[in-house]
């Protein structure tokens, strides 16, 4: 009876104190002063990510929370090249299997509205909330490894952005309210995984984007407003039309030609699902 | 008396109040809740005993060869963090401590409004507090930079176990603060340990529901597929290394074979529409292998130990395959069983979690090429050259062979022997 009263009474103590994971709280902040353009990297090993438009007076922020036994934040910016590192890293080197315990750890970084924003993202084991709408996004590059990454662009972009590339690995991303992004080109490589394209927002010029997908399955959302062509080089992969008039070797939307703006995508993709649906 | 007739009327009063004036009541009283909450805490700060701050003083520069620390680059906290806790002591009485371009200094430390000081500046077990300028990097530990109206520090802030509070300064680099980690507060103390017992239960659950789901096939088999199991559990008995090497050339040749099964389908047109079937029966095949092997070896296990118990004499009501099923599965899943309660001992529980794994892995291996030699217990003959067919009886392989007296006396050779049945001293 009393060993099965020590044992209970161990195995109480271990497992709170396996559970209890020590996580490290670390802020860093620069103020704004009269920077119009920045770079901004954010690595991201593992963990909770989200990123959001900052305070006026500050150029960039991040509020981490990380396990100090096997990471180390990352803080840097060079003044030369207003180029800006955040994030945590792996602390040493070599491969580590990243726990779920290690996916506590969690970061909001905000950065400057007031700035013309290049941004990058590289992102490890991670969930990923990205808030792009009312930043001033000149180019984006988001590297995903198995991560489920949201990016939204929940507001128009106040400037043109040159091109977006996406690359992910076994991830699932969605990009949502690509309208508003302003892209002149969009760049996606998909591993494999799931993707969703949301097109709808506001468009004031045309797009193109070009899709490279391997396993992949892909839903397009698109805006009936915009004139849509599809151009594909697919290899054991289904495509649903929904709507879409094939034109050769192309699917366009009916009123493509009519259409003042216009997306094309063109699309390569080997054993993967390609879905349609139309947003007003 | 009159007392009693006050409180009366008070209650009265009490109950007479509209429902408006209750919410007002609540109102008010949870406004001077919220005084008298506010008054304890300062009361408690007053009287706790806080932490002990140092008398505000310069820290004298060490000796060459002594303890520095360079404040230039803060861009890796941690490591600024690592040196200080190296170079400064506790208690930080006679510190001393070299910055290269620049002073620490001890206790909380103010920045006139009107002083400019150049080079690096730390503050330790006490607040930094800028009015003026300062013309280089700002670290403080175990105390708060706090930045005033005015206040310029033209480097990176560094705030280790504090907090930087800005109230209008300028600060031109970064700024970056690094907390002591957190402990989990005792609430969720136990909670952690609930989960974890709810985790304990759950791999328990689990685990009694795969046992009893692979007892259940196995009784199925006892009832419909005896003679088929017995072969495979002997084959797997006698042949055990055979087994194995089968079991583990079968697992590498497993997609190769489905691979080659596919693509000859494909290839004849006929085939093709055989596809889907061929796929279904292939991997209900696979499966009926692995699983029905591995109880074959569980029945074999059990039949082992047991037979070993009679023969060391003790008394089983009822030897049968059902007997041997249970305490082979019983035998096997004691593993699993204790990986799902102790497998939240650190190293331990994934020291027994990888013993459980290998060994499933390794019955499953035997059982998987047992049934292949055996086609599935087709072949009764699986022992092939090593043991002929005619000898594969119990008392073969079970039988403490006696000879001399003991034999002299078994019942066989005894009056009641069976006609034309010798004991080994009659041949």
């Amino acid at each position: 009876m009393r060993t099965a009263k020590l044992a209970l009474a161990l195995a109480a103590g271990s497992a709170g104190t396996l559970s209890a994971q020590a996580m490290r709280p670390f802020t860093t902040f620069r103020q704004l002063h009269g920077e119009s353009r920045l770079q901004a990297r954010l690595d991201f090993a593992a963990g909770q990510l989200r990123v959001v438009p900052g305070r006026a007076g500050e150029l960039y922020r991040m509020s981490l929370s990380y396990d100090a036994d096997r990471f180390v934040p990352l803080s840097h910016y060079d003044p030369s090249t207003n180029a800006a590192t955040l994030g945590v890293d792996r602390a040493g080197g070599g491969f580590r299997v990243v726990s779920r315990s290690q996916l506590q750890q969690d970061a909001v970084v905000e950065l400057s509205p007031r700035t013309d924003l290049s941004l990058s993202l590289s992102l490890g084991a991670v969930e990923a909330d990205v808030e792009l709408g009312g930043l001033r996004l000149g180019d984006l590059r988001v590297e995903a490894g198995a991560s489920r990454t949201a990016l939204h662009f929940s507001q128009p972009n106040p400037i043109r952005c040159r091109t977006a590339d996406i690359s992910a690995g076994a991830a699932e991303i969605s990009v949502l309210q690509l309208g508003n992004s302003h892209c002149d080109r969009l760049r996606v490589e998909g591993g494999v995984g799931r993707m969703t394209l949301d097109f709808g927002g506001t468009w004031t010029s045309s797009q193109v984007a070009e899709l490279s997908l391997a396993v992949t399955e892909l839903r397009l959302r698109l805006p009936r407003k915009v004139g849509v062509r599809i151009t594909m080089d697919r290899f054991l992969a289904s495509f649903e039309p929904a709507g879409l008039v094939r034109r050769g070797d192309e699917w366009v939307s009916p009123d493509y030609d009519r259409s003042e703006r216009h997306l094309d995508i063109a699309l390569r993709t080997t054993v993967s699902a390609v879905k349609v649906n139309w947003t007003d | 008396m009159r007392t009693a007739s006050r409180l009366l009327l008070a209650v009265g009063v009490l109950l007479a109040l509209p429902a408006s004036a209750h919410a007002k009541t609540t109102c008010m009283l949870s406004r001077v809740s919220g005084v008298f909450e506010t008054v304890r805490a300062f009361v408690q700060q007053q009287i706790a005993p806080g932490p002990q701050r140092p008398k505000p003083q310069a820290v004298e520069a060490a000796p060459a060869g002594g303890p520095s620390v360079d404040l230039g680059d803060l861009s890796k906290p941690e490591v600024v963090e690592r040196q200080l806790r190296t170079a400064v002591p506790t208690p930080r009485s006679d510190l001393k401590l070299t910055v290269p371009n620049g002073q620490a200094r001890l206790g909380d430390f103010t920045i006139g409004s009107a002083e400019t000081m150049t080079g690096h500046l730390l503050v330790l077990g006490g607040d930094a507090n800028v009015y003026g300028k300062l013309l280089g990097n700002l670290v403080t530990m175990d105390g708060n930079v706090v930045m005033h109206p005015g206040g310029v520090v033209s480097g990176d802030i560094l705030a280790l176990h504090g907090d930087v509070r800005d109230q209008g300064g300028e600060i031109g680099g970064e700024v970056r603060t690094l907390s002591a980690v957190t402990k989990p507060p005792i609430a969720s103390d136990t909670a952690s340990t609930r989960s974890a017992v709810i985790a304990v239960g759950r791999n328990v659950a689990g685990v009694v529901g795969v046992f009893f789901t692979l007892l259940a096939l196995g009784v199925g088999l006892v009832t419909f597929a005896r003679p088929s199991l017995d072969v495979v559990s002997d084959t797997a008995s006698h042949s055990f290394g055979r087994s194995f090497i089968t079991g583990l050339i079968g697992q590498i040749l497993v997609l190769p074979t489905f691979g080659m099964l596919v693509v000859g389908l494909v290839l004849s047109v006929a085939g093709i529409l055989l596809l889907p079937f061929a796929v279904v029966v292939f991997v209900l095949l696979l499966i009926l292998g692995v699983v029905g092997g591995y109880l074959a070896v569980a029945h074999a296990i059990g039949e082992t130990y047991t037979r070993r118990r009679m023969a060391r004499g003790t008394a089983i009501a009822s030897a049968n395959s059902y007997r041997y099923l249970l305490t082979g599965l019983v035998g096997l899943f004691m593993l699993w069983a204790a990986w799902a309660i102790f497998g939240w001992v650190p190293v331990a529980g994934e020291m027994v979690r990888a013993a459980a794994v290998l060994v499933t892995w390794l019955v499953g291996t035997v059982g998987f090429g047992a049934a292949l030699l055996s086609r599935a217990g087709a072949r009764g003959n699986f022992a092939g050259r090593l043991i002929p067919p005619e000898a594969l009886t119990d008392e073969y392989l079970w039988a403490t062979p006696q000879f001399g007296v003991p034999a002299v006396r078994r019942p066989e050779s005894g009056p009641g022997a069976r006609p034309g049945h010798r004991s080994p001293l009659d041949r």
